[in-house]
């Protein structure tokens, strides 16, 4: 039996996106173990995921105390690393499945394994890099038409073809603190809402959730609302609250701080919708089975980074070279309105009398505008987005991508 | 056996003569009385040397502290003896291999001691060292480890003084032997009298063969006197502390594209506090040098627990304020002489006619020098004046030469030499000679290197820096006449004090001097960053020889000059640069991921 390890040591989001390609590597080699190397901070999650045989878990602040030390004591140093590496992993992987591109996971993965796969395949210090990781890194910085999601160019860094079908985490058998234990058992729908954002650039307002929060309670007599986020976010999710009448208050549950990554999973598994930003906790709600309904604006691109799965909603702002682009659609005044409403992080820029509707009818009669809104769906080529009104999945440009870089990967296995 | 005979015994057995001098000594010195816990506690002059509830607990507690910071390979040297419960709970923190030393100002106390409570075998694995401060330190500096210092306040308050020596003397005995390559970044302030002296002090760290990234601001002196020409006072100080503010940034963001050792800067470096914090933060070592008089220029009270390290040439009071403003460190140095600047120099004829003179001054228009300064006119000898801000002064108009303008180095150097008593009155806002005259100026070090005959205003520590036969103080303005007087009609003595002075500074007193100082000061104290660079041990033949269990390292640091400075971005850039084809070996791939881990903790902006 062979062993692999997949390297994903970047945020809560990107290692969720990092599922499809664990389970297609996993269906693809049933003889194979998978196991995930990511932060130490995130350590809990891989273990949840179906497929997933070990977790080593990479603390960074030990590599920076060592970086620290390292003049003052080589020897040392580097045996307290040799240690480390072998309590870590005695035995190298047969094969390291890289989805960073950072120096860091490209050096990990050619320290832990035989053989490497994605980025940094042919060398560590290689400027070449594999058709996909280009892609992506072209993606990256063009910002162009791109319609291959990073969850499924995660399946293509690795060599493998999406399954067609969205992940599922099975909910962890986990306790919550008591008093948040209600939750999801009475009636609802409820509903999570996911305070923060890894980027500050991507987080929503305090005085845009209040108002969101408001509309959606007061249209949903029955709904909860439940926040969840870091210990970082629990001011945020305070002044969410301060500014919340108090009758509908006793419907809001604060789980911002609160909980590790496993009782995440379990609070998001009892939610039916998960409303958020494009953030790590979006992201994983869609993974355990919630309907997601995101928020996209700032650098955030539905067809990138939207929630994986079937029948997930995503509300994205259209950027301000569109309004140039098309120039009919709006007046001048219009579009300078626009602008300085959504400098100002305002309200009437949100579509939240929109989404509360969607949310709880699952249509929408009317699109504001500066957004426009997409609903997700999978197939074999991986996930995709079509705009609220179009019935085909969209797989023209996806399928000439993978089709290019299929080739490529070929072309590059020829070569010497 | 008694119990000061049965520990005399274990002590007896690696330090006799100790023993000997313990059992002498009549002790007396501290007062013990049993603590709540039935444990011997003592005090000195009413005042708690130890715990009166658990004198052991509380020795414990404190031994843990320093314990954490204590680093393999490190000599724990501790400060203040007491019933050395303090001692005695170090020496069970630290592993067994780790070296423990006492400094032992006064045996009495050990004495006292050793008759109060019973101690055991540990007492054998402690070096005690006693006698003469100058014998002490010269013993740790020979243990030839980094030394790491811990104070036991309470106990280490007795003899305050002794331990300040020994520290000097560790100081000075190091800065001797003091080598290696540090990168210093000085940065300078905007204008002014320690714009000079920033450069001269970059100037003796490049001669003592550390790497310098001058900051200079001073170009930016011409915006910043314009903001000054701003009639409306809050607008003119929010311009000028925004600006200050600018710079502050702009100095963060010149040391991120090269990341130094230390900071050093000057008095009225544009550094705010914020910024120093950030540095904390980021693990940058930062010293101020105030060559300021404190007591003028007060806005080191915002900054005091900025900086690291404080270097002040004012002691007594000057040092109680930097530390109760929340200073962690402060050293007394004082100014210097760069002989390269000012020195003898041969003048031609029209350059002693147009310099020279009887009595000249050099300086700023301050108060108490236009007070004195109209007695020195109109005298039986030739009198010239130069310098700038002297406006108003119409009773020196006669004597002030070009017009009152600012007077660069090079012409000072001129009419110190040209001069036969160059007066050296140090500035004060009142009329007369500054009662509370401490520190000494750069004039008098400057004059000195000059070998030209200064008359200065006495100092309080002048003596620490230059004997009577060295340089001619006065004490009192109505002598001045009488003394110049008596003064010019001797010019073999004049001569002669000069060149003492001149060989006092090119022995003691010049910038070199006092960065040796300056550094051996904070490697005393940052044994394991700045000290163990100016031991050498950051050089690649000592990492070399270090690794000779690890082939791979060894090879790798045996490819760079043995006495090249290596630290880990230039392994890793030599690993780099060998090409992207290259199949990189275990060591080089653990290199290059601790280069990546470095840069990220180094990215300072």
């Amino acid at each position: 039996m062979s062993r692999a390890l997949v390297i994903q040591l970047a945020r809560l989001g990107d290692l969720v996106q990092s599922l499809p390609a664990i389970m297609a590597l996993k269906a693809r080699g049933t003889r194979c173990t998978i196991d995930v190397l990511c932060a130490v901070p995130l350590a809990s999650l891989p273990a949840l995921f179906p497929g997933v045989s070990q977790v080593i878990a990479w603390d960074g602040s030990r590599w920076r105390a060592w970086a620290a030390r390292w003049a003052s004591a080589p020897e040392t140093t580097m045996s307290e690393i040799e240690t480390y590496l072998r309590d870590l992993v005695l035995l190298p992987y047969d094969r390291a499945y890289n989805l960073n591109q950072h120096p860091r996971a490209v050096l990990t993965a050619s320290l832990l394994a035989e053989r490497v796969i994605g980025p940094g395949e042919t060398s560590p210090l290689s400027q070449t890099h594999p058709p996909w990781a280009a892609y992506l890194r072209s993606v990256a910085v063009r910002r162009d038409e791109n319609r291959v999601h990073l969850a499924d160019a995660f399946c293509g860094l690795c060599g493998v073809s999406p399954l067609g079908t969205a992940p599922l985490i099975p909910p962890p058998a986990v306790d919550l603190p008591h008093d948040l234990a209600p939750i999801g058992r009475d009636e609802g729908p409820w509903v999570a809402v996911a305070v923060g954002a890894g980027e500050t650039a991507r987080c929503i307002s305090p005085a845009v959730w209040r108002e969101w929060i408001s509309c959606f309670l007061r249209e949903s007599p029955t709904g909860q609302v439940v926040l969840v986020g870091s210990g970082s976010e629990c001011e945020s999710a305070r002044t969410i609250q301060d500014g919340l009448s108090s009758i509908l208050l006793n419907r809001v549950w604060d789980a911002t701080g609160r909980t590790d990554l496993a009782q995440l999973v379990a609070i998001l598994s009892r939610c039916r919708w998960m409303v958020g930003a494009d953030t790590g906790p979006l992201h994983l709600a869609a993974a355990v089975g919630a309907r997601v309904m995101g928020f996209y604006f700032a650098r955030a691109r539905v067809h990138e980074t939207g929630p994986y799965g079937q029948g997930h909603w995503v509300w994205q702002a259209e950027p301000t070279r569109k309004f140039e682009v098309r120039g009919s659609r709006f007046s001048e005044e219009e579009k300078r309105a626009t602008c300085e409403r959504r400098t100002s992080n305002m309200e009437p820029w949100w579509p939240i009398a929109e989404s509360v509707e969607l949310l709880l009818t699952d249509s929408c009669a009317t699109i504001p505008k500066g957004w426009s809104l997409w609903r997700s769906g999978v197939d074999h080529w991986g996930a995709y987005f079509t705009e609220a009104g179009e019935l085909s999945a969209p797989g023209s440009q996806r399928e000439r991508v993978w089709r290019m870089l299929q080739s490529a990967e070929s072309l590059m296995e020829l070569m010497p | 056996m008694s119990r000061l005979e049965a520990n005399l015994s274990h002590l007896a057995s690696c330090d006799p003569a100790l023993a000997a001098a313990i059992r002498r000594s009549g002790g007396g010195v501290l007062g013990i009385a049993e603590a709540r816990n039935g444990m011997p506690t003592a005090t000195e002059s009413g005042r708690a040397v130890h715990s009166a509830y658990d004198p052991w607990r509380e020795g414990t507690a404190w031994a843990e502290a320093q314990a954490a910071t204590w680093k393999p390979g490190e000599t724990a040297v501790v400060f203040g003896v007491g019933l050395l419960y303090h001692l005695e709970a170090l020496r069970r923190c630290l592993p067994k291999e780790a070296r423990v030393a006492v400094v032992v100002p006064d045996v009495c106390v050990l004495h006292d001691a050793f008759n109060a409570r019973p101690l055991d075998e540990w007492v054998r694995q402690v070096e005690w060292l006693w006698g003469d401060c100058e014998q002490m330190a010269a013993r740790l500096v020979r243990f030839g480890t980094p030394l790491r210092f811990f104070s036991y306040a309470p106990a280490a308050r007795l003899h305050a003084e002794a331990y300040a020596q020994v520290e000097l003397a560790i100081r000075t005995q190091l800065a001797r032997e003091t080598g290696g390559q540090l990168h210093v970044a000085v940065v300078g302030p905007i204008y002014g009298g320690s714009l000079p002296i920033a450069r001269y002090t970059a100037s003796a760290l490049e001669q003592l063969g550390h790497r310098v990234t001058m900051v200079d601001h001073s170009p930016h002196s011409t915006s910043y006197e314009a903001m000054a020409n701003l009639k409306d006072a809050r607008s003119r100080m929010t311009m000028q502390s925004r600006f200050a503010d600018l710079l502050s940034q702009l100095t963060l963001a010149r040391l991120a594209e090269d990341p130094p050792d230390l900071v050093l800067a000057l008095a009225q470096a544009p550094l705010t506090l914020p910024i120093l914090q950030h540095f904390r933060r980021k693990k940058f070592l930062t010293a101020m040098w105030f060559v300021e008089n404190h007591r003028h220029l007060t806005y080191w009270q915002q900054v005091a627990g900025g900086y690291d390290y404080w270097f002040i040439i004012q002691k007594g009071t000057c040092e109680e304020a930097l530390r109760r403003a929340g200073a962690p460190h402060v050293t007394y140095l004082p100014l210097a002489a760069d002989p390269s600047i000012h020195r003898p120099i041969e003048l031609s004829e029209s350059e002693h006619a147009e310099f020279g003179a009887d009595v000249s001054f050099v300086g700023a228009g301050y108060a108490n020098r236009r007070a004195i300064l109209p007695r020195l006119v109109d005298a039986e000898w030739t009198f010239k004046l130069w310098g700038n801000e002297w406006e108003g002064a119409t009773d020196l108009a006669g004597v002030l030469q070009r017009q009152g303008a600012r007077i660069d180095t090079e012409t000072c150097v001129k009419v110190f030499n040209a001069t036969r008593i160059n007066l050296n009155l140090h500035s004060f806002t009142g009329d007369g000679l500054d009662p509370q005259g401490d520190f000494v100026n750069p004039r008098t070090f400057e004059l000195a290197a000059c070998a030209a005959f200064q008359f200065v205003d006495q100092r309080s520590l002048l003596p620490e820096v230059f004997a009577s036969e060295e340089i001619a103080a006065f004490r009192h303005q109505d002598d001045l006449p009488a003394h110049i007087r008596a003064w010019l009609h001797e010019p073999e003595a004049r001569t002669a004090m000069a060149q003492a002075a001149r060989r006092r500074v090119l022995n003691e007193h010049t910038y070199v001097h006092r960065m040796r100082s300056l550094l051996a000061g904070i490697g005393v104290a940052q044994p394991d960053r700045v000290g163990a660079v100016l031991r050498g041990e950051r050089e690649a033949g000592y990492l070399s020889a270090r690794s000779a269990f690890n082939t791979e390292l060894g090879s790798l640091l045996s490819q760079f000059p043995a006495r090249q400075r290596v630290e880990l971005k230039d392994v890793a850039a030599r690993i780099r640069a060998r090409g992207p084809g290259q199949t990189l070996k275990r060591e080089e791939l653990l290199l290059l991921m601790l280069d990546e881990y470095r840069m990220e903790s180094r990215d300072l902006v």
